[in-house]
C-alpha cells in the first residue's frame, strides 16, 4: 500500500513548500492528496525535508484528524456527530449508516469499498444532519439519503 | 619507524619549514630560539651532531645554537610573562 | 523531578531594561523588572500561586489552568503565568471563585492519576502532590471508574530513566525542555483531547527515539513520569552538594543529591554560569563507574610486566615508589625520570605532581595530556594575542551573530555548551561549518549552516588562508581596529602574503577540495555579518599545522575586528574537564604555573625560595620525547597520575616499545587502564566524587569540586602524591586542597586572588583574578590584547608529510561521540554502553562499494603504522575519500593505526590525518589478538596474603 518511491514523492512535495514558513501542514496536505494517506514512513521523510525533528512531524500529525495513518476505503463517508446535528436526530442516521454500510464509525469495511467517519462539525448546523460523502456535503440527510448515499458508495 | 635521531632532524627540519615564509634569516633565528625554549637538553646535543642531515635553515639555527647560545625571543610564544604578569596562558 | 530544596519561581527572569513596574498583589506593593510575569512577581515576595505546567527554566505555556488570579478591571481568571505585570496593577491570588476553580481543574487531573502516593517513588519530591495540598483537594467526585490512563505500560528502555504515562498529567513540561533547553526536539505531543499522551519521536521507545538523554525532561517533569530508575531504587534524597563534573571541558556544576554517602543522583545546578542548569548524558547519569567492580582499591606492585600484581600496603607502595625513583636517578641520573599530570584530576593534584618531579625528582620532565590536545592553542594564541586563555565565557554565544566551527563537533564534544550554541542560531545567528564531516551542527532541526566547506583533512590553513585573501583583497578587513589594536607593520606584511593569487580559494580548491563560491560567502558573512565568534576544537590543533591553523584563526579574529568584547573572540573548545588547569598549573615541560618559563631566573628564584631547592632551568621532555628516549635507554621513569598514555596516544606500538623499556612505570588510576599493562607500581585513585578541589573549564572558570563521600580507595589522589613526596623526603604537609591553593595564588600572578573562600563567596572566578580584577575576567582583552599590539602571523600551508597513495588511498580522521568520553575508561563502565557500544567505521557509501563492503561488515584498517578490525558503517556524514572513528574502546586500538606525525611546533600528534586502506575481514587483527593476550596476562593479580595474627 506504501507506495515505493514515497522517498521521491516526498521529496518532491517538500520542495515546493520548503521556502515557506510553516512548511509541515501544506506538505501533509499534499503528501495525503497524492498518497490517499499519511504513512508513517513519510513522517521521517518529511522530517527530513524541512529539517524538522520527527517528533515535531509526529505530534502533527496525530494532532489533526483529518490526516490518516491508515489507507482510506475507495469512499469516504462522514457523518456529523457534533450538537447541533445530534439535536437534530444524526444518532439514528449513524445507526442506519452503520447497519447498511456494513462498518461501525471510524473503521473501514474489510473489503476496502467505505471507510465511515466522524467528524465534529461541518460548519452546516442549520441543515443538519450532515454528511460529507467523498467530500461532497450531503444536507438533512434521512432514510431517503441513506439510501443514496449507500448506492453511490457500492459502486 | 623513525629512530631517535631521525625523528629530531625531522622535528628541526619541520619547525624550519614552517618559519620558511618569513625568509632564510629570520626563520633560522626563530628556529634556533624555538629549540632552546622547548627542547630539553639531551636532545639539543643530539641534534648538535646531526647537522649534515639537516636542511639549511635547520643547519644554520643550530649554528647559531652553538655559536651564540640562544637568541633573544624571536615570536611571541617564547616571549614569557614576567613574574608579576597576569593573563598570560599557553594551555593546551 | 522537582528540586529538591530549589525554590522555582514559575517563569523566567527578565532584563532590568528600565524602571521597575510597580503593582500590588494580595495588598502588598511590589516592584519588579518590566515584563516579568504576575506570578514570578508573587514568587519573588514569598507567594507562590499554585502551578504545575510552569517551571522557571521554560517559557511559559499556560495550560494547566491552576494558576489562575483575579486582577481589578479585568473580566475571567487569567493564567498568572503567562500574563505580564502591568503599572499599578492590582492582583488577588487567593478568593473562594479562585480556589473553587483551582481545585475543580485539580480534580479532574486526580481523577486520571494513580492514588498511590506512599508507594510512589517521588513521595516527597512531587509537584503534583504538593499541589493537590495546596489547592485544598479533598476528594474527586468522579471517582476513579471512568476511562483513564492507568494501564498505560512503562518505557524502560532508557538506562536511566523511566517513562510511566500513567503518572503523566501532560503538562508538556518535557517536550519544552526538550524543545527549549536540549533543542533536540525528540519529544512531542501524540494526539489531541483525551488520547493525547507524550511520545518520544514517533511514540515509539525512548532508547530508539531521538532523544539523546540529557535528562532534561526528567528534570522538568513535575511528578514521577519520568524520574531516575535510581530514585527508584534508592528512594528520594536527602541533601545535595554542589559540586563540578568531572567530563569534559564545559565544567558543569552539579547538585549532587544524596541519602547518606549514597550518590543517588546528579542534577544540574541552576546557578552553575557554565550550564545554566542543563546537562549531558555523561555528566548527569554516567557516574556509575565510581562504584564499578573493576576499580582497583589496594595499591599493588610487581617486580616486572611479566609478573602478575601483588597487592601489598600503601606504606610498602609508596616506600617502594619513593626508592625505585631514587634508585633510577642514581644509576641513570636526575633527568632519567618524570611523570604525566592528569587534565582528570584537580588543579590542587596537578599542581603537587609537576611540583614533585621540579622540586623532588630535580628536573623538567612533566607533561600532561594537552601535549596531545591543546598544545597548538597554547602556541598559536600566545602568539598572536600574547594569551592562549580562550577570549570569552560560555555566556557570550548568546550574543554572536555568525558563529564559525571549525574542526569541532560540540554536539557531541561539548553538548551542554552546544545547546546553547544550538538555541542562539535557531534564534536567527548564522552559522559556518568548517569540517570534514557532515557533523549534526551542518544540519539538524530547526539548526542549518549558511556554508559547510568540506574540506581535505590536513587542509585548515589553506582554507583559512584563502578566506583571509576574500577579506583582505575584497576590503573585508577593519582597518580602524587594526590600526588601533594590532601591529599595522606585521598586518601589512601578512595581508601581502594573504593577497598572492595562489592563495585565493580559486586557486587553493585543488588543494582544499572546497568550492571557492561557497568559501568566498563565508569569509563575506563572518567578516561583515555583525558579531562574529569562532569556536574550534581537535580538528583545528590535531595536525601537523596544529599551531598554524590557530594562528591563522586568530588572523582572521582581528582583521575583521571580532576579539575584545561579547558575543566575538576566538574560543577553544577544551575536551577534558581540567585540561585548562592542568596548564594553568605548569604541567608542560618548559614552565611553571602561570606560564613562566623555567629559564626565567626571576620566576625560578620565586620557586625556588618557597620550595627550597634549586630547579633546573631547561625544558624538560614531551610525552614522546620521553618515549623516544626510554627506547634509547636515557629515560628510565615515569610517575602517571590519570592518564592512559597507550590507549589515547598515538602509534599504539611506539607508545608499548618506550613503556616496555622502562624500569619503573608508576601508574595512579581508578582502573587498570591499558597503561598499566606496562607497570610496575599501580596506586588507587579516587573519584571527583570523593575529594575537595577546584577544576578550571573552557572559559578559565575555577569551580569547586566537592566531596560527597569517603574516596574506597581510602585516600584523595592529593594525599597520594603527598605521601610519595614525603617518603622523598620532601616535608610536604598540606591539610586540605585549599592550602594547596593558597600556596598557587602565592606563586601565580594570575591566580592571586583565587582563595577557597571567595569561590565559596562567589561560587566561580575566571582568571586571570587579580587586585586589578578580584573577581575574575570574562572577556578577555577588552581594552587591548593582553601582550600590547595583537600580532599578525604569516601561516604559510605546509602539506603534512601523512601522503595517500596506492596502498593507503583514503584519509582516516578520528573523534569522539556523545555517550563516551575520551578513551571510555569511565562511560565505557557505565550503561553508556547501550548507545555505542563498539568503535565503528564510517565510510562513504561510495567507497564502501568500491572494496564491496556492506553495512556492519568486519573490515581491516590498515594504515603505514598498523592494523586493527572493526565494524563498517555506511554513511554519508563523511565525504568520498574519508573515513572516521572513535578511540573509546580498547579492543579496537585506533591509535594502532596513528602516526608518529605532529605539529611542528609542540608535537601535538596529528591523529585527524592518516593514510589508511580498509578492506573486508573475517576478525580481529594480529596485533589485537597478541595485545589482548598481553593485557590478559598483564591484568592477573595474585591473591593477596593476609598476615598471621
Amino acid at each position: 500500500m506504501i507506495p515505493d518511491d514515497l522517498d521521491t514523492i516526498v521529496g518532491r512535495l517538500a520542495e515546493r513548500f520548503s521556502a515557506q514558513r510553516g512548511a509541515l501542514l501544506p506538505l501533509l496536505h499534499a503528501i495525503q492528496e497524492e498518497v490517499g494517506w499519511v504513512p508513517d514512513a513519510a513522517t521521517p521523510l518529511g522530517a527530513r525535508a524541512l529539517n524538522l525533528s520527527r517528533a515535531e512531524v509526529h505530534g502533527v500529525v496525530t494532532f489533526y484528524h483529518d490526516f490518516r495513518r491508515e489507507p482510506a476505503g475507495r469512499h469516504v463517508v462522514k457523518l456529523c456527530l457534533a450538537e447541533a446535528c445530534k439535536a437534530r436526530g444524526v444518532g439514528a442516521i449513524e445507526a442506519a449508516l452503520a447497519d447498511r454500510l456494513g462498518v461501525g464509525i471510524d473503521k473501514t469495511r474489510a473489503d476496502g469499498q467505505v471507510s465511515f467517519e466522524a467528524v465534529y462539525c461541518l460548519g452546516l448546523c442549520a441543515t443538519g444532519p450532515n454528511a460529507l460523502v467523498d467530500d461532497r456535503p450531503v444536507s438533512r440527510l434521512d432514510a431517503r439519503k441513506v439510501d443514496r448515499i449507500v448506492a453511490q458508495v457500492s459502486a | 619507524m623513525m629512530s631517535t635521531d631521525q625523528r629530531l632532524a625531522y622535528m628541526a627540519d619541520q619547525i624550519a619549514r614552517n618559519f620558511a615564509a618569513i625568509g632564510h634569516d629570520k626563520a633560522a633565528m626563530a628556529t634556533a630560539d624555538h629549540i632552546a625554549k622547548f627542547w630539553d637538553p639531551r636532545m639539543k646535543a643530539r641534534i648538535a651532531g646531526l647537522t649534515d642531515s639537516l636542511g639549511p635553515v635547520a643547519a644554520r639555527a643550530i649554528a647559531i645554537l652553538q655559536e651564540k647560545g640562544a637568541p633573544p625571543p624571536q615570536t611571541h610564544a617564547t616571549e614569557y610573562a614576567d613574574v608579576a604578569g597576569a593573563g598570560h596562558d599557553d594551555a593546551g | 523531578m522537582g528540586w529538591i530544596g530549589e525554590i522555582d519561581l514559575g517563569t523566567k527572569p527578565m532584563p532590568v531594561t528600565g524602571p521597575l513596574v510597580s503593582l500590588t498583589i494580595d495588598g502588598q506593593p511590589v516592584d519588579v523588572p518590566a515584563g516579568t510575569s504576575i506570578m514570578r512577581a508573587a514568587a519573588l515576595m514569598g507567594t507562590n500561586i499554585p502551578k504545575l505546567c510552569a517551571t522557571d527554566t521554560l517559557e511559559s505555556f499556560g495550560s494547566c489552568r491552576i494558576c489562575l488570579v483575579e486582577i481589578d478591571g479585568r473580566a475571567g481568571y487569567p493564567a498568572s503565568c503567562t500574563t505580564p505585570v502591568t503599572p499599578g496593577m492590582v492582583v488577588r491570588t487567593q478568593t473562594d471563585k479562585l480556589a473553587k476553580l483551582r481545585k475543580g481543574v485539580m480534580e479532574l487531573y486526580i481523577s486520571d492519576h494513580p492514588l498511590d502516593c506512599l508507594t510512589c517513588s517521588a513521595n516527597g519530591d512531587c509537584e503534583l502532590q504538593d499541589q493537590a495540598g495546596a489547592v485544598g483537594l479533598r476528594d474527586v467526585r468522579y471517582g476513579y471508574d471512568g476511562a483513564n490512563h492507568l494501564d498505560a505500560a512503562k518505557d524502560e528502555s532508557n538506562p536511566y530513566f523511566t517513562f510511566d504515562p500513567a503518572k503523566c498529567i501532560v503538562c508538556s513540561r518535557c517536550v519544552r525542555a526538550c524543545d527549549e533547553v536540549q533543542g533536540t526536539l525528540a519529544l512531542t505531543v501524540d494526539g489531541r483531547g483525551f488520547s493525547s499522551h507524550i511520545a518520544a519521536s514517533q511514540d515509539e521507545d525512548f532508547l530508539s527515539s531521538e532523544c539523546v538523554s540529557c535528562g532534561a525532561c526528567v528534570q522538568a517533569c513535575p511528578t514521577s513520569a519520568l524520574i531516575e530508575k535510581e530514585v527508584i531504587k534508592v528512594g528520594t534524597p536527602d541533601k545535595a552538594v554542589i559540586t563540578t563534573c568531572a567530563y569534559c571541558g564545559v565544567g558543569c556544576t552539579f547538585r549532587a543529591e544524596m541519602r547518606g554517602e549514597q550518590l543517588v543522583r546528579m542534577v544540574p545546578w541552576k546557578d552553575g554560569k557554565a550550564n545554566r542548569g542543563h546537562s549531558c548524558v555523561k555528566g548527569r547519569f554516567a557516574w556509575g563507574y565510581a562504584n564499578h567492580k573493576e576499580r582497583i582499591l589496594n595499591p599493588m606492585i610487581r617486580a616486572s610486566v611479566h609478573e602478575p600484581w601483588r597487592e601489598v600496603s600503601w606504606e610498602e607502595a609508596i616506600a617502594h615508589t619513593a626508592s625505585e625513583f631514587r634508585r633510577i636517578q642514581s644509576t641513570y641520573g636526575t633527568r632519567a625520570v618524570g611523570g604525566i599530570t592528569s587534565s582528570r584530576c584537580t588543579n590542587e593534584e596537578t599542581f603537587l605532581v609537576q611540583k614533585l618531579i621540579r622540586q623532588g625528582f630535580g628536573n623538567n620532565n612533566v607533561d600532561t595530556c594537552a601535549r596531545v590536545c591543546h598544545s597548538p592553542t597554547g602556541y598559536g594564541l600566545k602568539t598572536t594575542f600574547g594569551t592562549s586563555a580562550g577570549t570569552q565565557d560560555f555566556d557570550s554565544v548568546q550574543h554572536s551573530d555568525v558563529i564559525l566551527v571549525i574542526g569541532a563537533n560540540p554536539t557531541d564534544g561539548h553538548p551542554v555548551f552546544a545547546s546553547r550554541m544550538k538555541r542562539r542560531l535557531r534564534q536567527g545567528a548564522k552559522l559556518i561549518v568548517i569540517d570534514p564531516r557532515r557533523t549534526d551542527l551542518v544540519r539538524s532541526p530547526h539548526i542549518e549552516a549558511a556554508h559547510h566547506l568540506s574540506l581535505r583533512p590536513g587542509t585548515n590553513v589553506a582554507v583559512l588562508t584563502a578566506m583571509a585573501h576574500v577579506i583582505v583583497t575584497e576590503g573585508l578587513f577593519d582597518e580602524a581596529y587594526i590600526r588601533e589594536r594590532c601591529d599595522w607593520d606585521e598586518y601589512e606584511d601578512w595581508a601581502a602574503f594573504v593577497s598572492e593569487d595562489h592563495r585565493s580559494p580559486e586557486a587553493s580548491a585543488e588543494i582544499t577540495g572546497v568550492d571557492p563560491d561557497e568559501l568566498r560567502k563565508a569569509a563575506r558573512l563572518y567578516a561583515t555579518g555583525g558579531n562574529g565568534a569562532i569556536y574550534y576544537g581537535l580538528g583545528v590543533t590535531e595536525h601537523s599545522q596544529g599551531s598554524s591553523t590557530v594562528m591563522a584563526i586568530a588572523n582572521l579574529a582581528m582583521a575583521t575586528g571580532n576579539v575584545g568584547r561579547e558575543g566575538v573572540g576566538v574560543n577553544p573548545l577544551r575536551g577534558q574537564n581540567n585540561v585548562q588547569g592542568a596548564c594553568d598549573m605548569g604541567s608542560f615541560p618548559h614552565e611553571f604555573s602561570g606560564y613562566r618559563h623555567v629559564s626565567d631566573p626571576e620566576a625560578r628564584a620565586m620557586f625556588e625560595d618557597a620550595w627550597g631547592v634549586p630547579l633546573d632551568d631547561e625544558p624538560g621532555l614531551r610525552i614522546p620525547n620521553m618515549l623516544d628516549a626510554a627506547t634509547d635507554g636515557a629515560f628510565k621513569a615515569l610517575f602517571i597520575q590519570g592518564e592512559d598514555i597507550l590507549q589515547s596516544d598515538p602509534n599504539t606500538a611506539h607508545v608499548a616499545a618506550g613503556l616496555a623499556a622502562m624500569e619503573c612505570v608508576v601508574v595512579q588510576d581508578l582502573f587498570l587502564n591499558e597503561t598499566a599493562n606496562y607497570a610496575h607500581v599501580f596506586l588507587p585513585g579516587s573519584t571527583f566524587l570523593e575529594k575537595d578541589g577546584t577544576f578550571t573549564n573552557a572559559e578559565r572558570r575555577i569551580q569547586r569540586v566537592r566531596k560527597v563521600m569517603s574516596p574506597l580507595n581510602g585516600f584523595a589522589d592529593w594525599e597520594i602524591v603527598q605521601m610519595v613526596a614525603q617518603a622523598m623526603g620532601l616535608g610536604w604537609n598540606y591539610t586540605h586542597p585549599s592550602e594547596i591553593m593558597d600556596e598557587i595564588a602565592a606563586l601565580t600572578p594570575s591566580f592571586a586572588n583565587v582563595h577557597y573562600d571567595a569561590l565559596e563567596e562567589h561560587g566561580s572566578l575566571q582568571w586571570p583574578a587579580t587586585a586589578a580584577a578580584p573577581l575574575g575576567t570574562p572577556t578577555m582583552h577588552l581594552d587591548g590584547f593582553v601582550r600590547g599590539k595583537g600580532r599578525f602571523v604569516v601561516t604559510d600551508y605546509v602539506a603534512t608529510d601523512e601522503k595517500t597513495g596506492p596502498r593507503f588511498p583514503l584519509l582516516l580522521t578520528t573523534g569522539r561521540i556523545l555517550s563516551h568520553y575520551n578513551v571510555g575508561a569511565q562511560t565505557r563502565r557505565t550503561d553508556n554502553v547501550a548507545w555505542h557500544p563498539e568503535d565503528l567505521l564510517e565510510i562513504h557509501p561510495h567507497d564502501a562499494e568500491n572494496r564491496g563492503l556492506h553495512d556492519g561488515q568486519w573490515v581491516s584498517l590498515r594504515s603505514r603504522a598498523g592494523e586493527t578490525t572493526l565494524r563498517a558503517l555506511v554513511t554519508e556524514r563523511v565525504a568520498p575519500g574519508v573515513v572516521y572513528t572513535t578511540f573509546h574502546h580498547p579492543t579496537t586500538q585506533a591509535n594502532v593505526i596513528t602516526t608518529d606525525f605532529s605539529d611542528w611546533a609542540t608535537n601535538c600528534p596529528e591523529y585527524k590525518v592518516t593514510a589508511v586502506q580498509v578492506s573486508p575481514s573475517n576478525g580481529p587483527s594480529d596485533w589485537q589478538e597478541s595485545y589482548e593476550a598481553q593485557a590478559k596476562r598483564s591484568r592477573r593479580i595474585e591473591p593477596r596474603l593476609e598476615p598471621a595474627e
